[in-house]
């Protein structure tokens, strides 16, 4: 289910005969089609409205992309990232997280779909072939939310059998929504996780605006499991405030009243951090946001992060919080600096390669069980 | 255009201010300006029932008024002749092109152009706002529309310190017994614009993070005791204000500081050596200044520093970072 219902479509003449694009459109036969060259003047249109990200949400362009959309994640600088790598077919969220960094990333407010979904497919396979002497992850959650948007734009759907045939790559969906169904039936063997952001019931209430509650994403999650997808949850962002220990400690424990742990492949943990310009769009657009009222400061890559002794203290009691459920658990820091991993596990990966290595290692053990 | 006429100011009602945006006008220039040369423009009226209504005037009227000047030359329009709207215009450009209005007369001409003359929004930003010399932008007349309906005092505190657009929005966002209760603690320091805006942050992310109220804040004891200390001086007050304001605002930060601080003094360093931690102790990289006039300062100083590396104190602060005392 889209969370803001649709006002209009804007369909770029590039797309029209795609077979998605009639899928799509089947979907929406009430909302009337405006035939559109390219997305500058729509833009342009959009940028006028006093809110054009809260309009945006409301209307949905369907172009094509021929720009690369397999690209290594942006990550940050000066500290240990992951080394994974971003497939985009689409942009935009229909969700409306008062602290999404995408109100500040990127300059077209509308949801857009790419329809040239097959020439996607070539680009992921050829760049498959071209790292094949290295163990890939890839994810479609960077530049909007992987599952929200599938009963429209069914890309999961011929994601996860094209993975489910390879042998160095493993595909993540990471969602903050409960749209699972449609991918149940799919036979996986194992090569997607379906993850989730995860945050306390408050928290999603007050900041997390069009996502699934709690229960809804727990739930589905479960679903997935039961079909035998590897799952994943990313504690990210960490929101500390004064409830901050009682509501994780809640969440983990719902977490895993439903879901096995033997099943979790990976945990990430990171706290809430945001570049400079974000704060004044957010709260302008969030009147009631309460998150930029942390000790938040700016960090060696420009981004505002909680002070180094409120990261540490947060995730060192969640490790322990999650290691009392199973201590086999894999957790890792989400763009953080050696210094905080050393202070949180007693040791920091070597490098951003070496981090990746360890996700390897991880995937073959959890596929050997 | 009519023609001129002389009127007897005892006719004019002066009680009438459909048309005024005045706010603290300076009338002495003008007084100034009358006495000297006599009334140049004749003023604009409306003549009503049993008399005339001000359209444009109302300061030189005061003045002549206040010179025992019994007569005024004005510009007489009828009663049905022009809608309330032409004639509120007609004020504003004449004095657009004369003295020109200040912050707080500007948000009142806005506030009645949409609530006394019943223009659109959409209209007042796309014809108003230009006439006025600012930008046609929503968030702009929502500023001068929130200044409006603010207490006089906070109107009076703006034009004295010429407050920008960007604090007056944040003022805005205060309820208005906190406002009443802040103007007075603003007043007492010295504060520029950044100055200004860094104190209004402080008191509003405070506020919604403990959930309580500026005007609460402003009464914290440690607060109201620097503005008691007459020693003091609006600048030396304005820091001791923010120090106090940041210490509610970051308290792990500014202990871990304040720790450091103890700790860079136990080491006694020269007046000439500096130490600094990273920014926000965010890395665990030092940095040490050294300052030196001639080459026995600079021996002096460099002798000190390599003793520095024996001393026990330097070495525990260096392996172990500064850390938070529980």
């Amino acid at each position: 289910m889209i969370p803001f219902p649709l006002e209009r479509i804007y369909l770029d003449e590039k797309a029209e005969k795609d077979w998605v694009t009639e899928k799509i459109l089947q979907g929406f036969s009430h909302l009337s089609v405006e035939r559109v060259r390219g997305k500058r003047e729509l833009i342009k249109k959009f940028l006028s409205f006093h809110d054009p990200l809260e309009v945006g949400k409301k209307h949905l362009l369907i172009t094509h992309d021929y720009g690369r959309r397999v690209k290594p994640c942006p990550g940050t600088s000066n500290h240990i990232c992951c080394g994974y790598y971003v497939i985009n077919p689409m942009t935009n969220c229909p969700m409306d997280c008062s602290y999404c960094v995408l109100q500040e990333y990127l300059n077209n407010p509308f949801l857009t779909l790419y329809s040239n979904l097959d020439d996607l497919i070539e680009e992921i396979g050829r760049f498959l072939s071209n790292h094949e002497e290295n163990f890939i992850r890839l994810g479609t959650g960077e530049l909007s939310d992987s599952l929200a948007l599938e009963s429209i734009f069914p890309v999961s759907q011929i994601l996860i059998p094209f993975f489910a045939e390879r042998k160095r790559a493993i595909l993540e969906l990471k969602t903050k929504s409960c749209s699972v169904d449609s991918i149940l039936h799919l036979d996986h063997k194992e090569r997607t996780v379906v993850s989730w952001s995860l945050n306390p019931s408050r928290i999603i209430e007050e900041e997390e605006r069009g996502t699934a509650s709690l229960e809804e994403r727990l739930e589905a999650a479960q679903k997935c499991q039961a079909k035998g997808y590897p799952l994943g949850f990313h504690f990210d962002p960490i929101i500390f405030d004064r409830e901050w220990e009682r509501e994780y400690q809640e969440t983990i424990r719902s977490l895993f009243k439903l879901i096995d742990p033997k099943r979790v492949i990976w945990i990430s943990l990171g706290g809430f951090r945001y570049p400079p310009k974000l704060k004044g769009l957010a709260e302008e657009r969030f009147p009631k946001t309460r998150i930029f009222l942390g000790e938040l400061f700016p960090g060696k890559d420009g981004k505002f992060r909680y002070f180094k002794e409120i990261r540490i203290e947060m995730y060192q009691k969640m490790v322990k919080w999650l290691r009392e459920v199973s201590p086999h658990l894999f957790i890792y820091l989400c763009m953080e600096s050696r210094e905080v991993w050393k202070a949180v596990f007693g040791w920091a990966p070597e490098s951003s390669n070496h981090l990746n290595h360890l996700f390897e290692e991880q995937v073959k053990k959890f596929l050997d069980r | 255009m009519k023609s001129i006429e002389k009127i007897p100011i005892s006719e004019v009602d002066l009680s009438d201010e459909t048309f005024s945006v005045n706010f603290l006008p300076d009338l002495q220039s003008l007084c100034a300006s009358i006495r000297e040369i006599g009334m140049i423009q004749p003023v604009l009226l409306r003549r009503k029932e049993g008399g005339y209504q001000i359209i444009s005037g109302y300061r030189r009227i005061r003045v002549l008024k206040e010179l025992g000047i019994s007569e005024v030359f004005a510009r007489i329009f009828d009663e049905n002749g022009k809608d309330d709207l032409q004639l509120f215009s007609f004020t504003l450009h004449e004095n657009m092109t004369t003295r020109g209005f200040n912050t707080v007369e500007i948000a009142l001409a806005l506030h009645k152009l949409i609530h006394l003359f019943r223009v659109e929004p959409p209209e007042v930003i796309q014809t108003y706002l230009p006439l006025l010399r600012l930008e046609p932008n929503e968030k702009i007349l929502n500023t001068y529309l929130s200044l409006a309906q603010m207490e006089d005092a906070v109107k009076e505190y703006v034009l004295s310190e010429a407050v920008s657009r960007s604090n007056i929005r944040k003022l805005a966002n205060f309820l208005p017994e906190d406002r009443t209760i802040l103007i007075p603690f603003l007043s007492s320091l010295k504060l520029g614009e950044n100055r200004l805006r860094e104190i209004l942050n402080l008191l509003d992310e405070i506020a919604r993070r403990d959930r309580s109220r500026v005007g609460e804040i402003v009464r914290h004891p440690e607060l109201r005791a620097i503005l008691s200390r007459r020693e003091l001086t609006p600048s030396q007050k304005t820091e001791e204000v923010k120090r106090i304001l940041l210490e509610l605002r970051y308290p792990r930060l500014m202990e871990i500081e304040k720790t450091f601080e103890r700790e860079r003094k136990d080491l006694n360093l020269p007046p000439n050596i500096s130490l600094f931690h990273s920014p926000h102790f965010e890395g665990k990289e030092w940095r040490i200044e050294l300052r030196f006039e001639t080459l026995e300062q600079y021996r002096h100083a460099l002798f000190f520093l390599s003793q520095l590396a024996e001393e026990k104190k330097f070495v525990a602060l260096i392996k172990e970072g500064v850390e938070q005392k529980p």
